[in-house]
């Protein structure tokens, strides 16, 4: 009998390899085209993957009781895993890709090769699994922060792009500094035409964590997918035809384990009758490298259990439990009574407790922001809302003509906005502090908070005011006014405002449209009644 | 040694020429007027007219020039909101440059909304690059702390590109402030330069006039097609706007903010920054002294 390796599996292999690298790459480059490009819509949905992800789909509408139209797509992958099992963690998963890449690494590395154990439990991810999906029935939802695609993208917005940023400024700085002018100012250009963000608040962690996440793959092979995804879990369940079985041919087999041994989630091809059809990603791995080509992969209808992973009903009972017990805890905080100053949300964001129904925390509006402004919360928000987003004017204001980050918010937390409807949202109200203001507390003159406002009529007035100094003298001075009926709490007035450690005029939630208890004016039009 | 000879006679012949100004007189210049104001239909051809009355583009741009081109892009509003700089007039200046013989035309601004959006939006972008200028973003490692050697600022943070190069044009919109009252030409500096540009707001006409002393332009272009008279510097409204369809075109930098504020109705002598500007010796606000030619095409 003639031995060897599969020829059509190590070519399925590197059809895999190459479908992985595709989507990987389709997905950065809509993370780069996910801003400003010299048009006022974009004209590609950057967000589009996050419409496949059936466990953002669950969450939000489990959440928020609703049904998101774009999210419906996840409904063909749901279908596909029926009939196919988890081929798009191998196959298309973007940080799968990304994982198996730095797996595959990390293996040429003696020092950094993970470790062949096979004895850990694949189940936690199940469990975490169960503890969003419960967590979402009580409306906190939590997929964003360990979803794939959540994760991949926040983590590109977040730590990548400013990363990027250096990279280019460094290049740009080290090559006039060498005397390469044209470089530096190529550099330079590529920076203002891709605009990337390069500061946030909280990158910190969020880029650790990014870091850490990749470098556990020198401990297990792909860890994520093995251990954390609970996205790769619930494709798992849904796993149930694997249309194409594996099968190991008893005559060609020699026992040697390799398949096992190299199986990238611990899928156990080996031995016979023990091969866990929910964890098989089809990267074709097993069925290439066999030395005696005795595996393959051929069709079969028949429904699969699952098997090989502990899920006892206790376990998934005390989970439940667990989770029912600690979401709660989410909600223990006075941001629900009264809104917080800080927490300007983007224009167009739905009511706050609907918007943390939705929000899944992806970073997508982060990343299109033109400004920087929209930044992960850390506190704003309350522990419920940890990575949403928010306007920090201090860093970036909201650009009166702009409404990008309502184009691209996946699960409609952010609703989609004209430019001429979110010229006219109010998402907060500017309030001068009189005691820092220049003409206020130092008769000195200035107008910058006035001079940058985008309104007509300015919402922001001037007004003579007299300021007495030391030497008893009357000084006289144009000072601002803000007009809380126009201002739209853009924020514009605190990012340029001299005082710019705190600055004499801040932006503060109060009177955001969105919500019916933050309010300030209260408007008694008889015709609005009458309606 | 003949060769030596002739090497050495052309050298100082060329220093001869150099050095002693009124060796060849030319004559166009002392003929053409100091500023051109012309009001039209089209803002490309009353820009070229006005040059032309100036003796042409000939006159402020040399063969083999590198020529910087200063608009106000500062906002991300469309044309006819009238906080940007016209872009028809900005693509005929790079043309007439261009023509001129400059080696190379850039056109940039430190803008005070995102760059992008308002070399984008203001359509500024487009029209350079399609006449052939390089429009490029303010780039934060260009800036250099250098001596202004102002009465109020000592040194401030001045892109670099201003300073490679041999002719600057400036080619403001003429806006209503709320502290200068107008915003014309030197005021347009402020895109000139990096650093903490709101401080200067403590005392702006100095600071407009230091920055005006310091860059010294060969031309200056007032955009006056349409003009904000209110909610300046940014407008927002078009009914914010007023049509005056005119350029003013002059070589004294002064001359042409003081035709500017007659726009708005301001006399010149009232403008605290046109009187230090003419104080400093920057040029005469007096425009009854500016030998004008006004034309209507």
């Amino acid at each position: 009998m003639k031995r060897g390796k599969s020829k059509k599996y190590f070519w399925l292999q590197r059809l895999r390899i190459f479908s992985q690298f595709a989507f990987f790459t389709l997905f950065f480059i809509l993370f780069l085209k996910t801003h400003y490009a010299g048009e006022d819509y974009l004209k590609t949905t950057v967000e589009r993957y996050f419409h496949f992800d059936p466990l953002l789909a669950l969450t939000t509408i489990i959440g928020s009781r609703l049904i998101y139209a774009a999210l419906l797509y996840s409904g063909i992958t749901v279908l596909a895993t029926l009939l196919l099992g988890r081929f798009v963690c191998g196959w298309i998963c973007p940080l799968g890709a990304l994982h198996q890449f730095f797996s595959f690494i990390f293996k040429k590395i003696r020092w950094l090769r993970p470790k062949k154990d096979d004895r850990a439990s694949l189940a936690p991810k199940y469990f975490i699994l169960i503890f969003i999906l419960v967590a979402s029935i009580l409306t906190v939802n939590l997929a964003g922060y360990l979803d794939p695609l959540s994760f991949l993208f926040r983590s590109l917005s977040v730590y990548f792009s400013p990363f990027l940023n250096q990279v280019l400024l460094q290049t740009g700085n080290l090559a006039f500094a060498l005397g390469l002018k044209t470089l530096g100012e190529n550099m330079g250009q590529a920076m203002g035409n891709l605009a990337l963000n390069s500061v946030f608040q909280n990158a910190f962690l969020i880029g650790l964590l990014f870091l850490i996440v990749l470098a556990l793959n020198a401990w297990k092979e792909r860890f994520w997918c093995r251990y954390l995804c609970p996205t790769g879990a619930l494709l798992g369940l849904f796993s149930r035809f694997n249309l194409f079985k594996l099968k190991i041919d008893q005559e060609k087999c020699i026992n040697c384990h390799l398949c096992s041994i190299q199986c990238e989630t611990n899928a156990r091809p080996y031995p016979v009758d023990e091969w866990r059809s929910s964890e098989c990603i089809y990267c074709q791995t097993c069925a290439a490298i066999c030395p005696t080509a005795a595996i393959s992969f051929p069709l079969r209808w028949q429904a699969e259990k699952i098997k090989g992973i502990d899920l006892s009903r206790r376990k998934v009972l005390l989970t439940s439990l667990t989770s029912l017990l600690i979401a709660p805890i989410f909600k223990i905080t006075w941001h629900r009574q009264r809104s917080f100053p800080a927490l300007i949300r983007p224009p167009g964001s739905l009511p706050e407790a609907e918007f943390l129904s939705k929000c899944v925390r992806c970073g997508e509006c982060m990343k299109a922001c033109p400004t920087n402004g929209l930044q992960p919360a850390v506190t704003e928000a309350g522990p419920e809302g940890v990575w949403t987003p928010v306007l920090v004017p201090k860093i970036g204001y909201c650009e009166y003509y702009c409404s990008l980050c309502t184009q691209v918010c996946p699960t409609g937390a952010i609703r989609e906005l004209t430019i001429e409807e979110k010229t006219k949202v109010k998402i907060g109200t500017a309030w001068i502090d009189k005691s820092r203001c220049l003409p206020y507390a130092l008769g000195k003159p200035c107008i910058v908070c006035e001079e940058h406002c985008p309104v007509s009529p300015k919402a922001i007035q001037l007004i003579k005011v007299e300021t007495l100094t030391p030497e008893g003298k009357t000084v006289s001075n144009l000072a601002p006014f803000v007009n809380v009926e126009t201002c739209i709490g853009c924020g514009i007035c605190e990012n340029k405002c001299v005082v710019v450690n705190e600055p004499a005029i801040r932006v503060s939630s109060i009177g955001e449209q969105r919500s019916e208890k933050n309010r300030l004016i209260l408007e008694v039009t008889g015709e609005n009644q009458s309606q | 040694m003949e060769r030596r000879e002739f090497i050495k006679s052309a050298l100082l012949a060329g220093l001869t020429i150099k050095f002693t100004p009124d060796l060849f007189p030319q004559k166009t210049v002392t003929g053409n007027p100091e500023m051109a104001v012309v009001q039209g239909d089209s803002p490309a051809a009353i820009t070229k007219e006005a040059l032309q009355i100036l003796g042409g583009m000939k006159r402020f741009v040399s063969r083999g020039d590198k020529v910087i081109i200063k608009p106000n892009i500062g906002w991300d509003r469309t044309p006819e909101m009238a906080a940007c700089t016209n872009p028809e007039v900005v693509k005929t200046l790079v043309e007439l440059a261009l023509t001129a013989g400059a080696k190379e035309v850039i056109v940039m601004d430190h803008t005070i909304n995102q760059p992008k959006r308002c070399y984008v939006r203001s359509g500024i972008q487009e029209a350079a690059s399609q006449a052939g200028a390089r429009v490029l973003f303010a780039e934060d490692q260009r800036l250099k702390k250098v001596a202004l050697k102002g009465e109020w600022l000592k040194e401030w943070e001045v892109y670099q590109d201003f300073m490679e190069v041999d002719k600057i044009i400036n080619v403001p919109i003429a806006k209503v402030h709320s502290l200068s009252k107008v915003t014309l030409g030197m005021k347009n500096w402020l895109g000139a330069i990096g650093g903490s540009r709101n401080q200067l707001h403590q005392k702006i006409d100095q600071a407009m006039v230091d920055l005006a002393a310091f860059f010294r332009p060969a031309l200056t272009v007032l955009d006056g097609y349409r003009i904000l008279f209110r909610n300046g510097p940014q407008g927002g409204l078009i009914s914010d706007t007023k049509l005056m369809k005119t350029i003013v075109a002059g070589i004294d930098p002064v001359a042409v903010d003081a035709y500017g504020a007659t726009f708005f109705d301001y006399k010149p002598q009232d403008l605290l920054f046109l009187r230090l500007a003419q104080e400093r010796g920057l040029g005469k606000y007096e425009l009854e002294k500016v030998k004008i030619e006004k034309r209507k095409i």
